[in-house]
């Protein structure tokens, strides 16, 4: 009796001592955590929308930059991020933000599109875990600079965009998938195909 | 005998290890070096190493939840009730690891980027918990600490070994710079692939014993 109110008593201790490390840990990371995560999203949002940004622009420029050329907008449940330089009139791009579920979990990024809402200016992917080197490549240059030009509808005009494997890319809403990565290549096509059907919705 | 590992172990000065840590540095990091001796923790060290970079900071990684679970375990040996070792162990170690694994998510967004999941999964890493069943256990806690240093480290520079070769038969770089041509040199998308892994660690672990030659069946 007294040997398990001992052990209790132990187990009791030391998962309280480890809990309030960890507690103690994640409350002194927060802020930092949050600030990556505010300013990636930012550099992010600015990176696709190709807004001119200095090389050493620190987390504080970035959100400056950002507050001075590009409006948020909620239609809906969609957010949409138009950059608008200073001193022009229109709008030269917009943001959408998209998300779904990977392989081991979320993945979110930012779909954006040229004036005419129908090219793709850019695609990024700013949070995902999907193992490195094969689904996590959706994050590398090669993969994403492929989006950039190609069309939201396909020739006869129907929404949607295709991540193949065969060798025929040339299709104007066609990109090259991942090897290795095809659980994650459908996830990503399946989501931006949501994205894609959702913003067109928006449009009419 | 006795005498010559007392001194081999002079440079801690004051025998806080009982004269046993220079043998027990040896044996962590070489003769029983636990991936390319025991072959334990193959997942991550499979899983991380496309990136050299990425293989370096798992190795650091993995060295100081070692140590410090190594170092808590030893110093609680005497007080933990043997029925729940394990789950006191688990503790600790998990502790160490969301540690290192926020201080990453906080000062090295990119990096924690990368390694995703894994960091997480040192938790269930059996080099850690082997450890400290086999040896943290039964060991005071600078010997612990020295035993942790040399398994962690015999586990990083392993998983540098083959960071290092996947990334640059792979890619053709090394820490990002390119130093094998794309003139004449194709990138071997194989190397960074599951398989490529498996591969460099077979080939890691027939060198490993090809260089201790038969000296593991005599010690047993």
């Amino acid at each position: 009796m007294k040997n398990n109110i001992y052990t209790l008593c132990y187990a009791g201790i030391l998962g309280a001592v480890c809990a309030f490390l960890l507690t103690a840990t994640a409350q002194f990371t927060y802020p930092y955590k949050q600030a990556n995560a505010s300013a990636e999203k930012v550099s992010n949002i600015l990176a696709i929308l190709k807004v001119p940004v200095e090389a050493d622009a620190d987390s504080r420029r970035l959100i400056e930059i950002f507050k001075t050329n590009v409006f948020e907008e909620e239609k809906g449940d969609l957010m949409i991020y138009s950059y608008r330089p200073a001193g022009q009139a229109g709008v030269e791009a917009v943001a959408f933000p998209f998300s779904g579920p990977g392989l081991w979990g979320p993945i979110k990024g930012f779909l954006a599109l040229e004036s005419d809402l129908k090219t793709i200016r850019g695609i990024s992917f700013y949070e995902q875990e999907e193992t490195p080197g094969l689904g996590g490549e959706i994050g590398s240059d090669w993969f994403q600079s492929q989006f950039a030009g190609k069309s939201i509808v396909n020739q006869s005009g129907k929404a949607g965009i295709t991540i193949t494997k065969s060798r025929d890319k040339a299709g104007q809403n066609q990109v090259d998938a991942i090897t290795g990565a095809t659980m994650t290549c459908d996830k990503v096509e399946d989501m931006l195909n949501n994205a894609i059907k959702t913003i067109v919705e928006k449009q009419d | 005998m006795a005498q010559n590992r007392q001194s081999a172990c002079l440079p801690c000065g004051k025998g806080l290890c009982g004269g046993k840590g220079l043998l027990t540095l040896k044996d962590g990091a070489w003769t029983n070096n636990p991936l390319a001796i025991q072959v334990l923790g193959i997942c991550s060290a499979l899983a991380v190493t496309n990136r050299l970079e990425n293989s370096l900071v798992m190795g650091a990684a993995l060295i100081f939840v070692c140590v410090g679970s190594n170092l808590f375990v030893s110093l609680l040996r005497k007080y933990t009730p043997h029925r729940i070792r394990m789950i006191a162990e688990v503790a600790i170690i998990a502790t160490f690891v969301i540690l290192f694994d926020q201080f990453l998510k906080a000062f090295y967004w990119d990096m924690s980027k990368q390694l995703g999941p894994y960091v997480g999964l040192i938790i269930t890493n059996c080099i850690v918990m082997g450890r400290a069943e086999a040896f943290a256990l039964q060991n005071p806690p600078v010997l612990s600490i020295v035993d942790g240093l040399a398994n962690g480290f015999g586990y990083a520079v392993i998983l540098a070994i083959i960071g290092f070769f996947r990334e640059l038969l792979g890619t053709g770089k090394v820490m990002g710079y390119t130093m094998l041509d794309g003139q004449w040199y194709t990138p071997n998308q194989l190397m960074i692939l599951a398989p490529g892994a498996f591969f460099a660690l077979g080939v890691i672990i027939a060198i490993f014993n090809w260089l201790k030659g038969p000296e593991v069946e005599e010690n047993k």
